[in-house]
């Protein structure tokens, strides 16, 4: 799928995280997050693997996250992107 | 739920805004609250991408809903294509925030500014390569546009310190644009080996941090805002560039900027940061200032402008670049215009 419009999913609670997609000619994933030090290659391939699964090639990403599970980072990353291919 | 709110229930709005020790504006593009059997028990609002006027009834506190009504407001700003947050809040409040992913830039006696992500800390990462070691100074101008008088103090600041950083303000409220501003600085102090030229970003004297100076007030609020945009310079600003001491020009002409150099002579020393007054450099009498090139301009008389502005500026003044902004000058008044 391709990323159309802005959008995003999340909110800014503690275990959870807030993504945000726009449009863009390259594919970037910008990861901010609590515990980035030690965690942050995993987010990032959790990331890639739902960009992955939607056929998603570009577009900027940006993950502001609050120590989320891997579930919750697919499912906030899913949501982003099905709102940003609504007409 | 937190729901957007109309125009008929501000008043409801503004009651519990007020019943919380904080002042209710109207300046803003979003307005929203959450009730609770028929009252309202939380409020918040956003100008942009600044968060503000959040009250939370004293039941709630605590809770989950500052992290609902914040998190509404950041939804509701990145639709509108806003991708930085920040919050003015009491500082009392300023930990509630850092527990969202807030983190402190400044705070004084009655405010704290506080971002949302890590905005400032990229704008540093990506000035790295300018950072030199040594005892550094700073300069924040705005240059609108850049003149013999900014060159002289830019020539005295440099001789006094190991390098000279020359903030450029970024905000877009100017006659003259930001990358014209910017360029012309950078020309006209391109022979001086150890200044750096860079821009401000939202980090000094923005419409953030002291939307006042695009003002004309020298009010309380004012006040507040300069002392926490000379904080944020002293506590994040200062100690990366190494900048030990911070120059800027006498102010014969504007109160805002007088008020806001006796802040930095009161407010910056016991911050670590020493305060360096130069006196402006004078022509025909008058201190050469931006505002008089401004003036010349709106009035045509460009027979004189050699005197006030170096080379390069003169250069653009005559180029067909310039004609939109002489017209706009033409036919505008105020403060920056």
């Amino acid at each position: 799928m391709t990323i159309r419009k802005r959008a995003q999913a999340g909110t800014l609670q503690s275990s959870d995280l807030m993504v945000f997609v726009e449009p863009a000619a390259e594919l970037t994933v910008e990861i901010e997050s609590t515990v980035k030090q030690q965690f942050e290659h995993l987010i990032r391939e959790k990331i890639l693997e739902v960009l992955r699964a939607h056929g998603v090639t570009a577009g900027k990403v940006r993950i502001a996250d609050r120590g989320a599970l891997d579930y919750a980072i697919q499912a906030r990353v899913e949501t982003a992107l099905r709102r940003s291919g609504e007409a | 739920m937190i729901q957007p709110l109309g125009p008929s229930e501000r008043e409801r709005a503004r009651a519990l805004v007020e019943s919380e020790g904080l002042a209710f504006d109207l300046d803003l593009d979003d307005l929203v609250g959450a009730w609770e059997g028929g009252d309202l028990v939380a409020v918040g609002a956003r100008r942009g991408g600044i968060l503000k006027t959040i009250a939370l009834s004293s039941a709630h506190r605590g809770g989950p809903l500052l992290g609902e009504l914040v998190t509404e407001l950041v939804r509701l700003g990145s639709a509108a294509g806003h991708d930085a947050f920040f919050v003015f809040t009491r500082p009392e409040h300023a930990p509630s925030f850092e527990a969202l992913g807030f983190s402190l830039l400044a705070a004084q006696r009655r405010a704290a500014l506080l971002e949302w992500g890590d905005g400032l800390r990229r704008w540093l990462a990506a000035s790295l390569p300018l950072v030199r070691p040594g005892a550094n100074g700073a300069a924040v101008v705005n240059c609108n546009p850049f003149t013999l008088g900014h060159r002289h103090l830019v020539e005295q600041a440099a001789r006094r310190v190991d390098t000279l950083y020359v903030f450029v303000v970024r905000e877009d409220r100017s006659a003259f644009p930001f990358d014209v501003r910017l360029r012309l600085v950078r020309e006209g102090t391109a022979d001086l080996d150890n200044v750096r030229v860079l821009d401000t970003s939202r980090y000094a004297v923005s419409a953030l941090t002291f939307p006042a100076y695009f003002l004309k007030q020298a009010d309380d609020v004012a006040g507040i805002q300069m002392e926490l945009d000379l904080r944020l310079f002293a506590r994040h600003v200062a100690p990366f560039f190494h900048v030990r001491r911070r120059f800027f020009g006498t102010e014969p002409f504007c109160e805002i900027t007088r008020a806001y150099n006796a802040a930095m002579l009161r407010l910056l020393p016991p911050l670590g940061v020493e305060a360096v007054q130069v006196e402006r450099l004078r022509g025909r009498g008058e201190a050469i200032s931006a505002s008089r090139v401004r003036a010349a301009l709106r009035s045509g008389e460009l027979a004189g402008l050699e005197a006030l502005v170096p080379p390069a500026t003169l250069r653009f003044l005559r180029s067909p670049e310039a004609g939109p902004i002489l017209l706009r000058l033409a036919g505008a008044e105020g403060r920056h215009a």
